[in-house]
């Protein structure tokens, strides 16, 4: 029966085919340094389920962010679950995409033919400090209001356009309901669309290209 | 790098992929170990560590230290190094410059060799960075002063809850514990004011949260009401005051239900039950003297915020309480509205001021002197001659 | 890692499967047992109301026609307090004799009115009427219009409000 199911799927779809060079081809043999990236796509995803089921209360209004997330905390089942899990998942992710990102340099693993999948890696290291960035203003805390109000203000020190991207970055010149709005949509929207668009080039090219070795003396 | 070079590169790693694992299920396997101890710490992290819980954006307190999340202090702590003239330098140049730098690494490193002794140059300068990343951070957390402890409420009954003690201290002196409003007696500056009621049916329904908000916060100067808002020279933070509102709004607003764990009575006390501070007298306390007797209210120096205060401050210590004699208590004397003379000789007036205290509060008093002061619940048990009812049997 | 047997390869793809399959199940019951419980939290959580409510004074009540009194209650739903708007039609039969009707409509919750014209309470979603006395006279509306309890204090109507 499910021998049957699965040739007609297989006929369609190309399973076989895609087990072929997805799952059974060979790899260097390498350590456990190794595990760092698919850690980081671990947890990534674990950052987009809570972070889903966060949105179920969470309101992005300066009024009312900050009662919605007590009552996350207080009144829903498992809310503290759920945020603590999200939150302890960025601060993790941010720091296993680093170590990655370590690792890679450390093996000279960008080198020849791997110079994109080091230059999407580059991006997603910056993509998820900017997850962390919108990340926490959104509970409209003490520490989400005056980082943030640092964090646009170091923006709006660039010469010339400064003024510019603060206002961009804020959505007026004030920090406002503006700011959170759409620090939430980039929270939510943008930038998790751009980190799953280039986890994707960046996996098709570890599986095009195969991961690196672990480079000998004579490398 | 040249074909040549690439050539080589390619028939090493065909002969390293040769004497390798197949991804499935080798490495996938590594992989899952090391994703599910992160998941395991994920949820200890969550479970046991917890999100710290953070007073809510306030523009206004000045006492609060802005630092950012911990991936971040290298750049917060970078950033006092740099002279305000050129700040744009340390903020946009060099941030700018090592960005550029990391995107751009594989076209800047040309350097063909991978293993780490033949690559000097490009490993030294990663692990200053690193170093120096991890330094930043490390001298951000040991110079960031301490956060000064502000107590938080979380849900609507905590709220509630919070709300009532912030009340009792700010707003009774003058509103009274329930807010029936009268005459003001014994408040400087305000003596003989004749206050209207704030908990009636018609204040509390055609005043929203926020023009409650905004009357603590900025005061009413032309009828007498100080401005409570950090922001405006009072003491209460934003959330201070967003609790007396919710405090008020469920206890004195018919409409709204207030939530069963919100409502906090004082115990009564049965037949030959000694009082503790602990449980009775400081709840009494806190309703009705505490907003006066406090620091900086004109009360003979007699502050009761606390056990050790109600024995030994004022100018009268000694003969505030004294331990088995309430009749000769002052404490007693001004409950039952009679004339006491001070040690400065000046007439301590009948308390609280504007109205007695309920007989049963003024009786845990009188026992709780007569039992000689007990503090906490165990010692009051001692000398109890019954034993405390249990809160969910105290049914008549 | 794993141990040698006639086929390795298929031994270890087995071993690894189990482990997978093991501490796969682990952590989807982790994760969705307690995401189940968050989105149905609000759910398992009825608040109650019981409540008497004035309606003034029952000399401002005309005697014969039905008339409209509205007020609200405040329940706390999530981080919010949500004001729910109610309307009542008391309708008076005699000095002391009363009737007091919900003004929603038994069907699906819309709110009825008053209609002299046809001397009717007429729904404006789904046309139908009841008659003085709450009965249905025309439309889809399953029984007639829910009635309140009520007592007179003092010259003052109050009614008996539930919700569960």
């Amino acid at each position: 029966m499910f021998e049957k199911i699965f040739q007609w799927l297989d006929e369609r779809l190309g399973l076989e085919a895609i087990y072929g060079a997805v799952l059974d081809r060979k790899v260097p043999k390498v350590n456990w340094w190794f595990t760092l990236g698919s850690a980081s796509l671990f947890l990534f995803v674990m950052q987009g389920i809570t972070g889903i089921f966060l949105t179920m209360y969470y309101v992005p209004s300066p009024d009312k962010a900050y009662d919605s997330i007590q009552y996350i905390m207080n009144g829903v089942a498992f809310g503290w679950l759920i945020r603590g899990i999200h939150h302890w998942g960025a601060s993790l992710m941010v720091l296993i995409v680093f170590l990655h990102m370590l690792r890679t340099f450390f093996y000279g693993a960008y080198k020849y033919p791997r110079e994109i999948t080091w230059l999407t890696g580059s991006l997603l290291l910056l993509l998820t400090l900017g997850m962390g960035f919108t990340g926490y203003l959104l509970p409209w805390n003490q520490r989400a209001y005056w980082a943030t109000t640092v964090g646009t203000e170091i923006a709006g020190t660039v010469p010339g356009i400064g003024d510019f991207i603060l206002r961009a970055l804020r959505g007026g010149s004030d920090l406002s309901a503006v700011t959170l709005a759409r620090f939430f949509s980039a929270h939510i929207w943008l930038l998790p669309l751009g980190i799953v668009l280039l986890i994707s080039v960046h996996m098709y090219l570890i599986i095009r290209l195969g991961i690196s070795n672990v480079p000998g003396e004579d490398e | 790098m040249n074909e040549e070079l690439k050539k080589k590169y390619h028939a090493k790693y065909t002969a390293a992929k040769q004497k390798g694992v197949k991804f499935w299920p080798d490495i996938i396997y590594k992989d899952l170990l090391v994703s599910f101890a992160l998941f395991i710490l994920l949820i200890g992290l969550a479970a046991f560590v917890g999100v710290a819980a953070e007073p809510k954006a306030d523009p206004n307190d000045t006492a609060y230290i802005p630092r950012p999340e911990w991936y971040f202090l290298f750049l917060f702590e970078a950033l006092k190094f740099v002279p305000g003239a050129i700040e744009w330098v340390g903020t946009a140049l060099i941030p700018g410059i090592a960005v550029l730098a990391l995107i751009a690494l594989p076209f800047l490193d040309k350097n063909p060799s991978r293993y780490w002794k033949n690559r000097k140059i490009a490993i030294s300068v990663m692990s200053v960075i690193v170093l120096g990343i991890v330094g930043l951070t490390i001298r951000a957390v040991i110079t960031t002063p301490e956060q000064e402890e502000t107590t938080l409420a979380g849900s609507i009954a905590e709220q509630v809850v919070q709300g009532q003690d912030l009340y009792s201290i700010y707003c009774a002196e003058c509103h009274q514990p329930e807010g029936e409003g009268g005459e003001v007696v014994g408040v400087e500056g305000l003596e003989g004011t004749f206050i209207k009621p704030i908990s009636s049916q018609d204040e509390m329904w055609t005043r929203t949260d926020q023009t409650l908000f905004n009357i603590i916060d900025m005061g009413q100067q032309d009828l007498g009401m100080p401005p409570y808002g950090l922001g405006y020279g009072g003491e209460l933070q934003r959330a201070e005051i967003e609790s007396i509102v919710t405090f008020m709004r469920y206890t004195w607003d018919e409409r709204a239900e207030i939530p069963e764990d919100a409502i906090v009575g004082i115990p009564a006390l049965v037949e030959g039950e000694v009082p503790s501070y602990e449980v009775h007298i400081s709840a009494v306390a806190k309703r009705y003297c505490v907003s006066c007797h406090r620091e900086g209210k004109e009360n003979n120096e007699y502050l009761m915020g606390s056990y050790d205060e109600i024995l030994n401050t004022g100018i009268n210590a000694g003969k505030n309480v004294i331990a088995g004699d309430p009749d000769a208590s002052y404490l007693m004397q001004t409950l039952h509205r009679q004339t006491v003379i001070g040690s400065d000789s000046n007439e301590i007036g009948a308390m609280p001021p504007s109205k007695d205290l309920k007989t049963e509060y003024i009786d845990m008093f009188a026992r709780w002197i007569e039992a000689g002061m007990p503090e906490t619940a165990a010692e009051a048990a001692a000398l109890s001659t019954v034993a405390a009812p249990a809160e969910e049997t105290a049914e008549p | 890692m794993a141990k040698k047997s006639s086929s390795p390869n298929l031994s270890r793809r087995d071993f690894t499967k189990i482990v997978m399959s093991f501490l796969g199940s682990i952590m989807g019951a982790m994760v969705g047992v307690p995401i189940i419980g968050y989105v149905i939290s609000p759910a398992l959580k009825a608040t109650e109301i019981d409540d008497w409510v004035s309606l003034g004074a029952l000399d401002s009540y005309p005697i014969g026609s039905p008339k409209l009194f509205s007020f609200t209650r405040t329940k706390v739903n999530g981080w919010e307090q949500t004001t729910n708007s109610y309307g009542v039609f008391v309708v008076r039969k005699s000095e002391s004799a009363l009737n007091v009707y919900s003004n929603v409509c038994t069907h699906l919750s819309c709110r009825v009115n008053w209609n002299e014209e046809v001397a009717a309470y007429t729904c404006p979603c789904h046309d139908a009427q009841f008659g003085l006395n709450g009965e249905v006279l025309y439309g889809p509306p399953p029984r007639p219009m829910d009635e309140y309890e009520y007592t007179i204090e003092d010259g003052n109507i109050l009614i008996h409000l539930t919700e569960a």
